[in-house]
């Protein structure tokens, strides 16, 4: 299958320190990547280095073939094929659910506000947040409301691949499943998705390729099965224990 | 003070009151606008320019407020006729107001960016907006906002203030009444009069602000305390 | 310099007026303004609404014409008093409504649940306000007073409206002699900024150590 996205030995450091160190990995069409790790791991740095809000300090990223961490890339056309999906969901405050999923399509893709208004309309639904909320600003949705529509916000764009930052990290437990049942509808769907989370259960259910990440390098990867429940590595084991005491797994 | 005297007053010289209030509502309207578009320019040059437009900015806006109103007034009517500049008075006071009003209307707009948190902004990217774009449509907005309580008193505070272009003889409220004191040599009369006008455009202006923002504010975006 | 160095002392004279002016107007405004802040904050309703309006009534008169109706209205009840007297009670009379604001925002600021907690530990209603409510409200006005403080400095130019021998008034009257406003005009300016700018550091400091310590400054 064709492949989407391809990072190779992508190096960022703050200040002195690394924080990225050497990560490459490819992600195919239709492919969900779970990223999984410790906090300070790199994940989210590495997530922002892909969607260009960061710009990593050595190695390259390519996105359809072309290489976008080269000089003189228009970054804003990149970001815009590239969903982000935010731990704190950053809803445009200003902006009512409908108007926040619509700017970008009017602003960035250009469409009539008519056109807009379909295709956020399409987005809204498909992640079952109904007409009734459209015109809620976003301090009056719950956390799980505020995260699917930042999610159709991403999906609105039609992009070519969505990131996902600890999706569910801000969200009261019982919220928590509305989120990933959608997620889990987009990966069914064929969407490409990298999702950096701690939902065990959801990587062994949605994830084609688990990676664990430590110290801003890659340490072990592969199906979700075998690096959840039978990992090699000593780190990722001590890991998976801890997390499987949280949720009893098994 | 008699009841009638004051009838007789308003009766003979209410169309000068009249007009000198219209003044003192164009130089205030005039010099508030002028201030609002110089203040969000302020604002984002402080923010978003390179260096030396920062510091020029705020070079500007510590001047202006480290200073008193009279003094920019006088500068711009008297000294800038030096330089062949020689406006007349309700230009240089529109234009010296307007001027002043920018450097707080720029500080209370930046205020209100830094409370605007940078998730916001990287959002903003993430979908694919430009810089430019990210300020006009998401943090601009927001700003603007957040600012409207303080926007407004700086609109209000503007009418009281319009009151120093009598110095130059801008024949707004207070320059009229004097005028009319002056033939009447009832100033203390005169000036109850206007200072009655003032109080109750201060007061109705504060109330019509407050019920605006009520009908106007969005859930959520405020000035948080930042604690 | 057409004579404009030999009149730097003349303007530099007014210094000490606008001093005066300006502290003592402040100094007795923030009395003034206390007191209405406690009657607006700890009276019945009835007197704290009128109270609250006097305030509304005090801002809304600029400057200018309080000083106007102080300067001319005084001797018309037969009260005749100095120039700098005259302004010094306008002065007053406008900025206590301003302070007021201050304050009374200060002192509700503190809030609801610093109340009950001192009610909690069994505090009588004056040992709450004493040890409870006024340190926070004090280190929450302070910023804004030392802002006041610089406003009323700058606004006390506008004294020269009725003749104060100020700095503004001396850089003006200079002016006319030397027949040049630029040179007075940057000389006070100077002095007013060198005032005003130290204080406004001051005051954003002091913003910054008190939200820092968990008080929102007004």
């Amino acid at each position: 299958m064709k492949v989407v996205l391809e990072v190779s030995n992508l190096w960022k450091f703050f200040g002195k320190s690394p924080v990225l160190r050497g990560v490459s990995f490819s992600v195919r069409e239709g492919e969900a990547k779970v990223i999984l790790g410790p906090s300070g791991a790199g994940k989210s740095t590495l997530l922002r280095c892909i969607n260009l809000l960061i710009k990593p300090d050595r190695g390259s990223i390519i996105l359809d073939g072309e290489e976008v961490t080269a000089p003189g890339v228009n970054v804003a056309r990149v970001r815009s094929k590239i969903g982000f999906v935010f731990q704190h969901f950053n809803l445009f405050n200003h902006l009512t659910a409908l108007e926040n999923v619509m700017l970008g399509l009017i602003k960035v893709k250009g469409m009539n506000r008519d056109d807009a208004f379909k295709v956020a309309r399409e987005s809204l639904l498909s992640v079952g947040i109904s007409e009734d909320l459209w015109s809620k600003y976003p301090a009056q949705l719950s956390g799980g409301q505020q995260q699917r529509v930042a999610i159709a916000r991403a999906i609105a764009m039609s992009p070519r691949l969505v990131l996902f930052d600890e999706p569910t990290s801000a969200l009261d437990p019982e919220l928590i499943w509305e989120v990933l049942r959608v997620m889990e509808k987009m990966s069914k769907e064929r969407m490409t998705m990298i999702v950096v989370t701690h939902e065990l259960g959801f990587a062994m259910k949605v994830a084609d390729e688990v990676v664990f990440m430590d110290s801003g390098a890659i340490v072990e990867r592969g199906p979700p099965e075998e690096v959840i429940l039978r990992p090699r590595n000593e780190r990722v084991r001590r890991f998976m224990e801890r997390m499987q005491y949280v949720y009893s797994l098994k | 003070m008699s009841l009638d005297k004051l009838l007789d007053l308003v009766n003979s010289y209410g169309s000068f009151l009249l007009n000198g209030l219209l003044i003192s509502f164009y130089l205030t309207a005039s010099s508030y606008l002028i201030g609002f578009a110089l203040g969000v320019l302020i604002s984002i040059s402080r923010a978003y320019g390179p260096g030396f437009v920062k510091a020029l900015c705020q070079a500007f806006v510590e001047l202006t407020r480290g200073t008193p109103m009279l003094i920019q007034l006088f500068l711009i009517y008297y000294v800038l006729p030096r330089v062949d500049l020689a406006l007349d008075p309700l230009p240089a006071a529109i234009i010296a107001i307007g001027l002043n009003s920018a450097a707080y209307q720029s500080e209370y707009l930046r205020a209100s960016m830094s409370s605007i948190s940078y998730s916001q902004w990287e959002a903003a990217l993430s979908i694919g907006l430009t810089k430019l774009q990210a300020i006009r449509e998401v943090i601009l907005p927001q700003s603007i906002r957040i600012a409207i309580p303080t926007l407004a008193n700086e609109l209000i505070y503007l009418f009281k203030y319009s009151s120093v272009a009598y110095f130059i003889t801008v024949p707004e409220l207070i320059y009229v009444s004097k005028f009319i004191g002056s033939r009447t040599f009832l100033y203390i009369e005169v000036y109850s009069i206007i200072a009655v006008i003032y109080v109750a455009f201060s007061i109705a202006a504060t109330e019509a602000f407050k019920f605006i923002e009520r009908k106007t504010s969005i859930p959520g975006l405020r000035i948080s305390a930042r604690l | 310099m057409n004579g404009f160095l030999t009149y730097v002392p003349v303007i530099l004279m007014g210094v000490w007026n606008t001093l005066i002016l300006s502290t003592a107007g402040f100094l007795l405004a923030t009395l003034l303004g206390l007191l209405m802040a406690f009657i607006e904050v700890f009276s019945p309703k009835p007197i704290s609404i009128t109270v609250d309006w006097v305030t509304r009534v005090l801002r809304g008169v600029p400057l200018l014409l309080a000083l106007l109706l102080v300067f001319y209205g005084l001797p018309r009840v037969g009260i005749a008093l100095p120039n700098i007297a005259s302004a010094i009670i306008g002065i007053t009379i406008v900025d206590s409504g301003y302070q007021a604001q201050l304050f009374r925002g200060a002192i509700e600021g503190v809030g609801e649940r610093q109340l009950e907690a001192a009610y909690s530990i069994g505090l009588s209603k004056w040992a709450a306000f004493r040890y409870i409510i006024a340190p926070q409200a004090f280190r929450a006005a302070l910023p804004g007073w030392l802002n006041e403080f610089t406003i009323v400095l700058k606004d006390s130019s506008i004294a020269y409206a009725i003749g104060v021998t100020e700095l503004f008034t001396q850089a003006v009257h200079v002016a006319q002699v030397v027949l040049d406003y630029l040179q007075p005009l940057i000389l006070v300016s100077i002095v007013y900024f060198s005032i005003c700018y130290p204080l406004s550091i001051i005051s954003e400091r002091a913003r910054r150590k008190l939200l820092a310590m968990g008080v929102a400054a007004v």
